[in-house]
């Protein structure tokens, strides 16, 4: 099987993640539950693997990486920490509904939408700018459109957000990894991302990053510390892990880290744009198949969208996948997204590469779309 | 020996501590508090030796770590707080 799907879940890990996960299993216990041998080395692990994520994305305090279950649970918790009813909160026009969807929960929320067309990013800080009038009292924006991969001027917004004393949110879901997220540099509030996707970890693992201030509880419970108190203690990362960690999973996500670490993003970046870019060429050169690739490669992640004109996206995706090669169609979860673009009507066809796909694959994969197309017109 | 308890907020804490300890080549070990001395119900140690203590509090304060208290464990293996001046 070639696997395109990575802007889901990555598929290929290093084989360290999965040992780490079953050494997990067989030897370690509760971090913070016991003084015995099983629960410290479960203490040294989710220790280890805060290290690491403070070292990857630049954070001075291992306390203010917080082990999530995934991108979506860090987004809930920046955001129902800094947003209440009645609050304006400027978003971009490429959020997934990790976003959008907390925001219309918490009701009474003014959204603003910063839009530009695809792969303009000076377009769509203008747009920011614009919009981040006083009333705005968070600001909220992918690094990069998990539909398209085009990468959002995320620092420019930041310098943006630090000038006018506005919190920023950053959803990191398609760049950890292979972008440089720099939380120092940033001073975000907050960035939250999944640890299965780019990181390499296990699914049900997560990230959030805090940059400081206090935060509120999206569960409350146990955590091995000041337990005579009845709230929740004061302190990171304590007050937002509740209950008993994934152990098993911040195993495995402290070997994704390593790998990253070990690779440096900007060897992975490079890899997925060639790959994102040789895909790109091959598709473009096919009758009837709109491409939504950004003028130059620098532009865009490793996550591609296209359309074949008069065929249904998710017949395209069930085709390729009876053909043993793993895409994703449809709305991908970002309907604004797609709206942005224009593209809410038809959904689109996403491949998207990790690490450990090849330009092989690439090929074989431009292949079977050619073959398919081909099929359609007899 | 004679040891010094120091007491964290949390196990997070204790971690950072013992690690910056390790890093200025002290040694230090992480255990769960006793009930005795825990305060606020469960918290996390960090055991050193008492000829490290003064080299200890001075890496701590330059890495921007607090100790929240810290105990020393008498002969009689009771615990008695070290107020600092």
């Amino acid at each position: 099987m070639i696997y395109l799907d990575s802007a889901a879940t990555t598929l290929q890990k290093p084989p360290a993640v999965a040992q780490a996960v079953t050494r997990a299993m067989k030897c370690m216990a509760s971090p913070g539950r016991g003084g015995h041998r099983p629960a410290m080395l479960a203490a040294e692990t989710a220790f280890a693997c805060r290290q690491a994520a403070a070292r990857l994305f630049h954070m001075d305090n291992p306390e203010q990486v917080v082990l999530t279950f995934n991108a979506t649970h860090g987004l809930n918790l920046a955001i129902k920490t800094l947003v209440r009813p009645g609050d304006t909160v400027l978003i971009s026009g490429y959020e997934h509904n990790a976003v959008t969807r907390p925001l219309a929960a918490i009701g009474g929320v003014t959204i603003r939408t910063a839009r530009s067309p695809l792969f303009q990013p000076e377009e769509l800080l203008r747009s920011f700018a614009a919009q981040m009038t006083p009333e705005v009292s968070c600001v909220i924006c992918t690094h990069v459109s998990n539909v398209f991969g085009y990468i959002l001027p995320v620092e420019e917004i930041a310098l943006l957000c630090r000038r006018r004393g506005v919190p920023f949110v950053l959803d990191a879901s398609q760049s950890a990894g292979c972008l440089p997220v720099d939380m120092a540099e940033l001073g975000a509030a907050f960035a939250a991302m999944p640890g299965h996707k780019g990181l390499y970890g296990p699914q049900g693992t997560g990230l959030l990053l805090c940059g400081g201030g206090a935060v509120r509880t999206l569960l409350e419970g146990g955590t091995g510390s000041a337990s005579l108190q009845q709230e929740m203690p004061e302190f990171l990362p304590d007050r937002l892990e509740a209950g008993t960690h994934n152990i098993p999973g911040a195993a495995g996500l402290l070997e994704g880290l390593r790998f990253v670490l070990r690779k440096g993003t900007g060897t992975i970046l490079r890899h997925e744009q060639g790959l994102c870019a040789r895909a790109a060429e091959g598709l473009a050169r096919m009758d009837g198949v709109t491409v939504f690739a950004a003028p130059s490669p620098e532009g865009q992640g490793g996550v591609l969208s296209f359309t074949a004109e008069g065929t249904d996206c998710e017949d395209v995706g069930q085709a390729l996948g009876r053909m043993g090669i793993a895409v994703r169609a449809g709305l991908h979860c970002a309907p604004l997204a797609h709206c942005t673009a224009g593209t809410l009507e038809t959904g689109t066809v996403r491949v998207s590469f990790s690490a450990f796909n090849t330009p092989q694959e690439v090929d074989r994969f431009l292949c079977a779309v050619r073959s398919l197309f081909r099929l359609k017109r007899r | 020996m004679v040891y010094y308890l120091i007491v964290c907020r949390s196990l997070t804490y204790a971690q950072r501590t013992a690690a910056a300890l390790e890093r200025a080549g002290i040694t230090a070990h992480i255990l769960r508090s006793p009930k005795s001395i825990s305060g606020e119900g469960c918290s996390h140690s960090v055991k050193v030796s008492e000829r490290y203590l003064a080299d200890a509090l001075v890496v701590l304060s330059r890495v921007g770590l607090t100790p929240k208290r810290i105990f020393i464990i008498a002969s009689d293996g009771s615990y008695k707080e070290v107020r600092l001046l």
